[in-house]
């Protein structure tokens, strides 16, 4: 009797503690967890007051990704879709982790109508919960077909019908100081042998040759294991292994993986393995602005509008006197321009949304080059992969409005190459930024690393979780 | 005319009616009074445990329909996962860590200050405001004084002290102890303030008697001040070690389990496989098994209580 006392008391509070074990903020201090937001704040309707006769839109918008000015995405779509339809009003919420708070709002039978994934592996997620409606009928009749680039509408499609589309189309280049280069002689790289040799020069000249680090974001990791097997292996071998008609253990990746790894053990990264974990954004940007780095891999994300953006740590106004510009990352093959492609974001309706014709009315008006192009020049918000119009990129920073321009080539001609965030499935993609550390420490060989994600990708892919991928 | 009381075994069951009647009203109020939060706790509580418990038998993704794997999940927690050794290693060592070092400078903090009178509250207060700042704040306070440019260690350099000036965070070696170090200085302040407060229940009849038999100061806090905060000491030891298996926060919020997992602790990985690889079935799993260790904590304090340890 007593033991069953015992036990039913350690199984109450076995219990108890499981439900905290679920949840992440258990602590032995009085804090209480900095990331748990699920009630939504107030929403927001501007233009014009909710009546009975208007079909209402629920949609959630994340603050940070408008540069944390929640009035400009208000300003530059909510307001004049609700002042130009007479029959649809958008009721807009700024939701702080978006991605938890939708999810978690979804699995309890709730949520907005218009559903925020952090990209089509999340939006493939939902879909095989079944939480999201098939837009195929309703993208053919607001003729998404023609607003997109070609391969865009693809990425949301799983088993043949589509239930996302993608937004902020992003991409990663090689941003350098250019006055430090003008003022050393350095010639920009045009091929990745160029680039070892070149970073080995600018460690000698007492230079941190690259100003990176993942101190505040670990999945930093991806950005650069992704370019290197996209510039060493090749975009067709990337799209031949994500399609399983190639093995991740080849000659080709291994390379890739070892000249990462090479970059790293010697320092080039914000100048040794400790400093990469743990200098903070503002100070990888200080160095790079202030000339003690000479170089950035990074995406189109880094030039946003706002202060503490990369741009921001250049210039008088940092003081400093010096100037920035960007390069395509080189490859293996001298004025190949490799652009790998990559979605911030996607867009689908939920499968409970009350009016799923209304919702498809404001993402059409979302996704319309106008509304993209007062996005882009507004917010600093990168635009969805649609047809922008020829004015579209006026005003902003010609570098940017360059590098836009050179994605939108790079896109249309094919030659693009592909994300880990946008194409590998959740688990192979968590490996790629987690066991890679392991490979940087000495703890395992790029062969086993590789054999590693191998592993872990085929079960995706029998288990069908692969992302949708376009043709190529 | 005359009341007459029933007598007997009949008189006894007649008294006993009306008082069981007011005993079982009292009792309906009673539980009118509990039933909403005994509602809530099993509305946020028993529900969502008995959940996870279903769910650590299932392949979740955490959206949507589970599938039943049996103990498919178990399987692989106990005899493939190694990230799972690492981070329940990682656990043993920030128990042993937090098991000693900050009990034993709040033991000796509290003998310290609580024969004090004059001016003791300022350094109780002082040592206990660590504890009233958030966690998010402190470990960013602490995030910028290890650093090896900014920080202490690049101060200390410049004053021509070495050694110090390392990103300490970020080096495989030391970044456990590191997170470990930041925690332990918000933690033990409140220690003390708990040892303090139950050193001043002990009477002060037991101290004078040990200076008359000639204790001195150590063997008043061995003799006396120990046996007195016993209880307190004891449960704060068991509570310390649940909470060991518990510690997510700091970790997540300076290293998220880097570098190359060497931080790793369970809460990071149930984090990681629920939220990053929608693996929320598995991540039940390793959260059942963080319960049963808690639990077991428990049977051994309550083992000790029935063999008579006065905890």
């Amino acid at each position: 009797m007593k033991l069953f006392r015992i036990s039913t008391f350690v199984t109450l509070i076995a219990l108890a503690l499981a439900a905290c074990g679920g949840a992440p903020a258990a602590q032995p201090t009085a804090a209480p967890a900095a990331e748990q937001p699920t009630t939504a704040p107030a929403a927001v309707q501007p233009a014009a007051p909710a009546t009975s006769d208007k079909a209402v839109v629920t949609f959630w918008f994340e603050p940070s990704d408008v540069g944390g000015n929640t009035a400009c995405v208000i300003d530059a779509v909510i307001a004049p879709f609700n002042a130009q339809s007479t029959s649809i009003m958008v009721e807009a919420v700024p939701q702080p982790n978006l991605w938890d708070a939708t999810r978690t709002a979804l699995a309890g039978g709730s949520g907005p109508d218009i559903v925020v994934t952090p990209g089509p592996s999340f939006a493939f997620e939902l879909v095989q919960a079944d939480q999201l409606l098939a837009l195929d009928d309703l993208a053919q009749q607001f003729n998404w077909g023609d607003m997109f680039v070609p391969w865009a509408l693809n990425l949301g499609k799983v088993n043949g019908k589509l239930y996302s589309v993608p937004n902020e189309f992003e991409t990663l280049v090689l941003y350098y100081n250019k006055t430090l280069f003008e003022k050393n002689g350095w010639a920009v790289p045009q091929t990745m042998d160029e680039l070892m040799a070149l970073s080995a020069k600018i460690k000698e000249a007492g230079v941190i040759p690259f100003a990176h680090s993942n101190a505040e974001w670990r999945p930093t990791n991806e950005w650069f294991v992704g370019t290197f097997f996209n510039r060493i292996a090749g975009p067709a071998s990337v799209y031949a292994a994500l399609k399983g008609e190639k093995s991740w253990t080849d000659p080709e990746f291994a390379r890739a993986v070892d000249m990462l790894t090479r970059m790293q053990t010697e320092g080039y990264f914000m100048g040794g393995l400790d400093r990469y974990y743990t200098a903070t954004g503002d100070e990888r940007y200080a160095a790079f602005g202030n000339g003690a780095a000479a170089m950035n891999i990074e995406g189109t994300w880094a030039m946003g509008v706002e202060a503490g953006s990369m741009p921001s740590f250049f210039g008088q106004a940092a003081g400093n006197e010096n100037d920035w510009d960007w390069i395509p990352i080189p490859s293996t093959k001298a004025g190949e321009a490799i652009f790998d492609i990559g979605i911030g974001s996607t867009y689908s309706i939920a499968r409970t949304a009350k009016n799923p014709q209304a919702a498809a009315e404001f993402l059409t008006f979302f996704f319309s080059p106008a509304t993209q192009a007062r996005l882009l020049k507004d917010c600093g918000s990168a635009p969805a992969p649609v047809r922008l119009e020829a004015d579209a990129l006026d005003g902003i920073d010609p570098r940017k409005a360059q590098i836009l321009e050179a994605m939108g080539k790079s896109s249309d001609a094919g030659t693009y190459g592909y994300t880990t965030w946008t194409f590998w499935p959740p688990k192979s993609d968590v490996y790629i930024y987690e066991e890679i550390e392991k490979v940087w420490a000495g703890d395992m060989t790029a062969q086993q690393y590789l054999e590693g994600l191998q592993t872990l990708f085929t079960e995706e892919l029998k288990a069908g979780d692969i992302p949708p991928i376009p043709e190529r | 005319m005359a009341h007459t009381q029933p007598t007997g075994v009949a008189g006894v069951q007649a008294r006993a009616a009306p008082r069981r009647r007011r005993f079982s009203q009292r009792a309906i109020v009673a539980w009118l009074f509990m039933l909403p939060i005994l509602v809530l706790f099993a509305l946020v509580v028993i529900g969502p445990s008995i959940a996870a418990v279903f769910y650590s038998f299932t392949d979740w993704s955490g959206i949507g329909k589970a599938e039943w794997v049996g103990l498919a999940n178990y399987q692989k927690l106990f005899f493939q996962d190694l990230s799972f050794r690492k981070a329940f290693s990682n656990n043993i060592i920030w128990m042993i860590i937090f098991l000693i070092i900050p009990v034993t400078l709040a033991l000796f903090a509290a003998g310290v200050l609580a024969p004090v009178r004059r001016g003791g509250m300022m350094f109780r207060a002082a040592l206990f405001i660590p504890y009233l700042l958030p966690t998010v704040i402190v470990a960013q306070i602490w995030r910028n004084l290890l650093s090896p440019t900014q920080g202490i260690g690049a101060l200390l350099a410049n004053w021509g002290i070495a050694g110090f000036d390392r990103a300490f965070l970020g080096l495989s070696q030391t970044a456990l102890y590191a997170i470990a170090f930041v925690n332990n200085w918000q933690w033990w302040g409140f220690l003390m303030v708990l040892f303090l407060a139950a050193m001043q229940n002990i009477p002060r009849e037991l101290y004078d008697a040990a200076r008359i038999d000639g204790a001195s100061r150590l063997d008043e806090f061995r003799y006396v001040t120990l046996p007195g905060i016993m209880p307190t000491l004891v449960f704060m030891l068991l509570m310390t070690a649940i909470w060991s298996f518990l510690i997510f926060d700091y970790v997540w919020i300076l290293t998220q389990g880097g570098p190359a997992g060497s931080s790793e602790v369970l809460g990071t990985l149930v984090y990681k496989n629920a939220f990053n690889r929608f693996e929320a079935g598995y991540a039940s799993a390793i959260g059942l098994t963080m319960s049963a260790l808690a639990g077991l904590m428990i049977v051994i304090f309550i083992m000790l209580r029935r063999r008579g340890w006065e905890i």
